[in-house]
């Protein structure tokens, strides 16, 4: 620290303050967490509740649906919300005023007066003695994808005003078709599903919704003879405001954080300023404490997960109760009889085997709960280790002092931060945003199927790049001697290395050859040459690279024309790897000596003749000159036109995708264009980021070793 | 100078004022499309006389190049960034589907009337996983185009072609009966379609190493050893040789008639039965333009009414009398203007074998290795069955590694 400073800052009090904010990020975010996780364990826990009731609810409705109405009218047995009503022969609504079971009964009164009796009525008769069951259920709707109706409904809009005008059964209406729309995707989810291969269940067959006022909207596909044939909802309140947001440790999270400071404070008074010691008091304190927090967390999850557990199965066990009582009331058939415990399923409609119904009701299956508890445990350990390690490195940033010297730079050349900002903003929105987004997406298994997924829901961590790092057999003994894969990564990792290497050699070679002859003293004409030399350079790319596709056809190209009038066979340029390669070398080669050519033609005029002067002075030959003075003094322009076209070649994706294409069979693809073909010709977008990636660590390596070597040699040369 | 400011801030306040009062009512769908040229100014004639038709919806159209148009669809419509209502070829249908939020389901919008007014394959193309999704706007099929300076009246089988074929045949100067790229898997679909052969079974998996498949690979063989067509066709060595009069004969669509040299006397006429299929016809693919609506739209009623408009018959003739394209409804081929059109009505015809091209999220996974195999086949580096046997093994393991 600089002598003139007033007092040197106390380690004491840095580590203090360090632990203090370590132990502040990780409490707040380990109980951001927790918070999450308990919520989206209570949402989770309410929707099995509520898949139990629609499962239920659906089941009701497949019987009643193949069903006639009952032939006289069944006693609900609903109490006071439903009151029997006698229906006049007529068919008119007796007014009483009783809401929505006067409306049930005027169905069911329509129904009834025609001739011939009406499977729409039965279904009507159990949802409302379902949703009389149900308080919590605010409406249950249900739709026939045959003519759009709207078989059923009790929600209130339906029900409420305008008696009979918007009462089901009726046409949809076309406000109404996101309800018709959510049936059909479920339809097709279920057919998708039953064609998928081995049972494997792919689509969501049941949707869920939050709506707001805390109601969850489930729908499911309904079946008639195996075949969906319109969907069941429900829109279920589940949610309160004493029930949301519970979920926030703020207790814990304040213990996490007042208690190592508090103990550190104390402890620190007996240590004094030994730096040593006081980081790792600092360091142990903070990890005891996360250590505790975890597992608290651990224990509430756990505890929350029974209990959802136990509502699960209280609910399975009701509704099964409650099944076998209406179905027997509503005279529809209970054979087979109703399966509760699969009631409890996943949105595939797979039962999920937790709940156990025997004689004595629903049980919990004990092994699963312990199982999934355990992998909340690990879950919340994951998350602890990874916080653990953040936080002890802001507390050893901030302990050491590092924290002070950053800030101390930062003042210190606050002008010259403050007039990178704008182009540091503009890198980190337009490079570093993009490059990261594609780093992340090489650890997904992200393609055309799962594009509405987020990153972390298709996380497969390094399955991508240990894929790729596995795919050996490139080569494979035949009876007919070595067959190459063309697919596997290392082959095409070897081309590309091969084409880079030669493309390398041929341009600078050529380009060196070529400024050296235009470098001629008193060469007439030069200007025009150098025009025509730059010329392939200034063609657009693209173009070029189609017109050497074409000279290179069997049939019609001027390269065979020229081979047959030599008297030679016609080549199939493009059917050997071999041949194919020399084709797009050829290409390449056409549009990278122009470059080497304006670099090296820059390098050689800046060269003072009387260098020259001198060796020939001196007896050098010219070979002489040329590698003492020539070589040396163009060097420093060379390595870097070298580098930089490595990495052009190394990525030259127009040449291969445009002439070769990979033929034949892919065998002189390079490392972009197969990451191309795999991100948009199999749409595998993981898996291509994960060959970026390595296309970039591969780049980066290389640079730093050239540029590691140069520097060295420069070194010796000074 | 002061007073121009003023002015142009009068002005700028005048259309801010006006502009809420005059559009208040209308409602603004906006549509992308992928048309340039003669193509463009017709829709937009279209689109103009829409808006002016009524007044409760207002159209604006906007063309997007066409080889970034369908990455945009993608990137930009599921997150709610995109027009109501967009133009692309239903070949992309079940990606977009499967990814979500792209396309609107129409079903609820169609009667019974408004299915029955097109042509049944092009509304078939329309439809995923029993769903319609779009409605038909135009379709595009490969026919067969011929010389007519060198033939009089075109094969009506495939047997004919081959003997026309090889009588106009002169590999010496360069000359050929027919040219078309067989090399490439969609031109070759016809023959395979005709066969009875498809890429995917009844159950949608891939089947394309099929007893109907390799049938119509053997064929190809067999035309291709009577060297009637040029080695490694591409469609730029296509087009010249039949500007030059090389070519008596080509397989293709309404894309190529744009190239043909102005001394060209050229015809049309459905491709040939395959006399070696029992008489059954070629069946070319046809991709469908259709029309969809944005799911994320907030104006999908009034977008209907466009898409309703647009895929009727008064616009269907405004876009084959003077955007030479070829609607989808049939109302259109009723018209005695376009009746009497040649090139139209030899499309029109021409659908009547076609199948649409496989809508399925699956297809992108079959182009490459099919590419592959038919470049090993047409080049006898491996026998139909070798090369159909390797791609459909590699298009299980692909779609198998996106199901993961």
């Amino acid at each position: 620290m600089d002598s003139d400073q007033p007092a040197p800052a106390s380690h004491r009090r840095r580590f203090l303050i360090g632990l203090a904010v370590a132990a502040l990020f990780a409490a707040a975010f380990g109980a951001f967490l927790l918070g999450v996780a308990r919520e989206g364990a209570r949402r989770d826990a309410e929707e099995r509740r509520s898949v139990v009731q629609l499962l239920a609810l659906t089941d009701l409705v497949d019987r009643a649906g193949g069903q006639p109405a009952a032939a006289e009218e069944p006693s609900y047995g609903l109490g006071e919300e439903l009151p029997p009503v006698d229906v006049p022969a007529e068919g008119t609504v007796p007014d009483t005023g009783g809401g929505l079971g006067d409306e049930l009964a005027a169905l069911d009164a329509g129904a009834d007066s025609a001739e011939t009796p009406d499977p729409g009525a039965a279904t009507r008769q159990a949802v409302a003695a379902f949703a009389a069951a149900h308080p919590e259920v605010k409406a249950i709707r249900v739709v026939l994808f045959d003519g759009l109706l709207l078989e059923a409904s009790t929600a209130l809009e339906d029900l409420d005003e305008k008696a009979g005008e918007k009462a089901a059964p009726r046409r949809l209406e076309r406000d109404e078709k996101p309800l018709y729309d959510l049936g059909q995707q479920l339809r097709a989810a279920v057919e998708g599903n039953r064609e998928g291969q081995e049972g494997e269940a792919r689509e969501e067959e049941i949707a869920a919704e939050r709506l707001s006022g805390g109601l969850l909207r489930l729908s499911a596909p309904m079946e008639r003879g195996g075949a969906p044939v319109g969907m069941v909802q429900m829109d279920t309140l589940v949610e309160t405001p004493e029930t949301r947001g519970a979920g926030f440790p703020w207790l814990a999270a304040l213990l996490a954080v007042l208690a190592p400071v508090g103990l550190f404070f104390l402890i620190s008074l007996a240590l004094g300023e030994r730096r040593a010691l006081l980081a790792t008091l600092a360091a142990v304190l903070l990890l005891v404490s996360l250590s505790a927090f975890a597992l608290w967390s651990t224990r509430t999850l756990a505890a929350d997960r029974r209990a959802a557990a136990e509502a699960t199965a209280a609910a399975v066990k009701a509704e099964g109760e409650r099944s076998i009582a209406q179905l027997a009331e509503l005279g529809l058939p209970s054979d087979p009889p109703p399966a509760p415990e699969t009631w409890d399923a996943d949105r595939y409609r797979q039962p999920r085997g937790l709940v156990q119904a025997g004689q004595a009701g629903a049980t919990v299956d004990q092994d699963r709960l312990d199982h999934e508890s355990h992998q909340d445990a690990g879950r919340v350990h994951r998350a602890v280790i990874t916080l653990s390690l953040i936080a002890l490195v802001l507390l050893l940033y901030v302990g050491l002092g590092w924290a002070a010297r950053t800030g101390a730079a930062l003042v210190e050349h606050r002008y010259a931060y403050t007039y990178t900002v704008p182009a540091l903003a503009a890198m980190l929105l337009l490079v570093f945003l993009p490059f990261f987004y594609g780093v992340a997406l090489s650890f997904t298994n992200a393609n055309v199927y799962n594009t509405d997924k987020s990153i972390f829901e298709t996380w497969v961590g390094l399955d991508n790049f240990v894929e790729i790092v596995r795919d050996i057999g490139v080569a494979e003994q035949t009876p007919d001697g070595i067959s190459w894969n063309y697919q596997s990564f290392y082959w095409t990792l070897g081309f590309t290395i091969v084409w880079t290497a030669a493309n390398v050699v041929i341009g600078v070679s050529v380009g060196l050859l070529l400024a050296l002859a235009l470098n001629t003293k008193d060469l007439a004409f030069r200007p025009i040459y150098r025009v025509l030399l730059i010329l392939p350079w200034a063609v657009p790319t693209y173009i070029t690279a189609l017109v050497w596709k074409g000279m290179f056809h069997k049939q019609f190209g001027v390269m065979n024309q020229i081979l047959q009038i030599f008297g030679f066979d016609p080549v199939s340029w493009y059917d050997h790897p071999f041949t194919s390669f020399l084709a797009v070398l050829t290409t390449n080669g056409w549009l990278s000596f122009s470059f080497m050519m304006v670099v090296s033609l820059g390098a050689l005029q800046s060269i003072p003749a009387d260098l020259y002067e001198a060796a020939r002075v001196d007896g050098a030959t010219r070979w002489q000159q040329f590698l003492s003075i020539t070589l040396p003094s163009i060097r420093p322009a060379l390595i870097p036109a070298i580098i930089l076209s490595v990495i052009w070649t190394f990525n030259q994706f127009i040449v291969i995708f445009l002439v070769s294409a990979g033929e034949p069979g892919g065998s002189t693809e390079i490392l972009i264009t197969k990451a191309y073909r795999i991100a948009f010709e199999q749409y595998r977008y993981g898996y291509a980021a994960a060959y970026s990636v390595i296309i970039f660590l591969i780049l980066l390596a290389y640079g730093t070793w050239q540029n590691r070597v140069t520097r060295a040699t420069e070194a010796i040369g000074e | 100078m002061r007073s121009a400011i003023l002015r142009a801030t009068f002005l700028l306040l005048l259309c801010a004022l006006a502009a809420p009062a005059t559009l208040a009512a209308q409602k603004e769908v906006v549509v992308w499309h992928g048309y340039r040229g003669g193509e463009k100014t017709a829709f937009e004639k279209v689109v103009a006389q829409f808006n002016q038709s009524q007044k409760a919806v207002k159209v604006s159209s906007l063309a997007v190049p066409y080889d970034a148009f369908s990455d945009k669809i993608t990137a930009a419509v599921p997150r709610g960034k995109g027009p109501d209502v967009f133009i692309f070829a239903q070949d992309r249908l079940g990606g977009w589907v499967a990814a979500g939020n792209t396309v609107e389901p129409i079903d609820f919008f169609l009667d019974d009337k408004i299915k029955a007014r097109y042509l049944k394959t092009t509304f078939d193309a329309m439809s995923y996983q029993g769903n319609v999704y779009g409605l038909p706007l135009n379709f595009k099929s490969i026919t067969l185009i011929y010389n007519k300076k060198l033939i009089q009246t075109p094969p009506k089988t495939t047997a004919e072609l081959v003997t026309m074929g090889k009588k106009l045949t002169n590999a010496a100067s360069g000359r050929f009966g027919l040219a078309y790229w067989y090399s490439d898997f969609y031109y070759h679909a016809a023959l395979m379609n005709g066969f009875g052969g498809s890429v995917f079974s009844q159950a949608r998996k891939p089947a394309v190493n099929s007893a109907p498949n390799l049938q119509s690979l053997d064929l190809l063989l067999k035309w291709i050893g009577q060297k009637f067509m040029p080695e490694e066709p591409s469609t730029a060595l296509i087009t010249a040789l039949f500007n030059q009069g090389k070519a008596a004969m080509v397989f293709s669509g309404p894309w190529f008639l744009g190239e043909i040299s102005k001394d060209i006397d050229w015809g049309l006429a459905p491709l040939p039965a395959i006399s070696e299929a029992g008489g059954k016809p070629m069946r070319p693919w046809i991709t469908v333009e259709g029309v969809y609506i944005a799911a994320p739209s907030k104006n999908k009623d009034a977008a209907f009414e466009f898409v309703k408009y647009l895929t009727d018959v008064p616009a269907g003739k405004v876009m084959a009398l003077e955007g030479r394209q070829t609607p989808a409804n049939k109302g259109v081929y009723a018209d005695p203007q376009v009746a009497k059109d040649p090139i139209l009505a030899a499309f029109r015809k021409q659908v009547d074998t076609a199948v649409p091209m496989p809508n399925y999220p699956e297809m992108t996974m079959v182009w490459s290795p099919v590419t592959t195999a038919m470049n090993t086949v047409v080049k006898k580096t491996a026998t139909p069955k070798q090369a159909l046997d390797i791609a459909q093994k590699e298009i299980l393991e692909r779609i198998e590694s996106l199901r993961k």
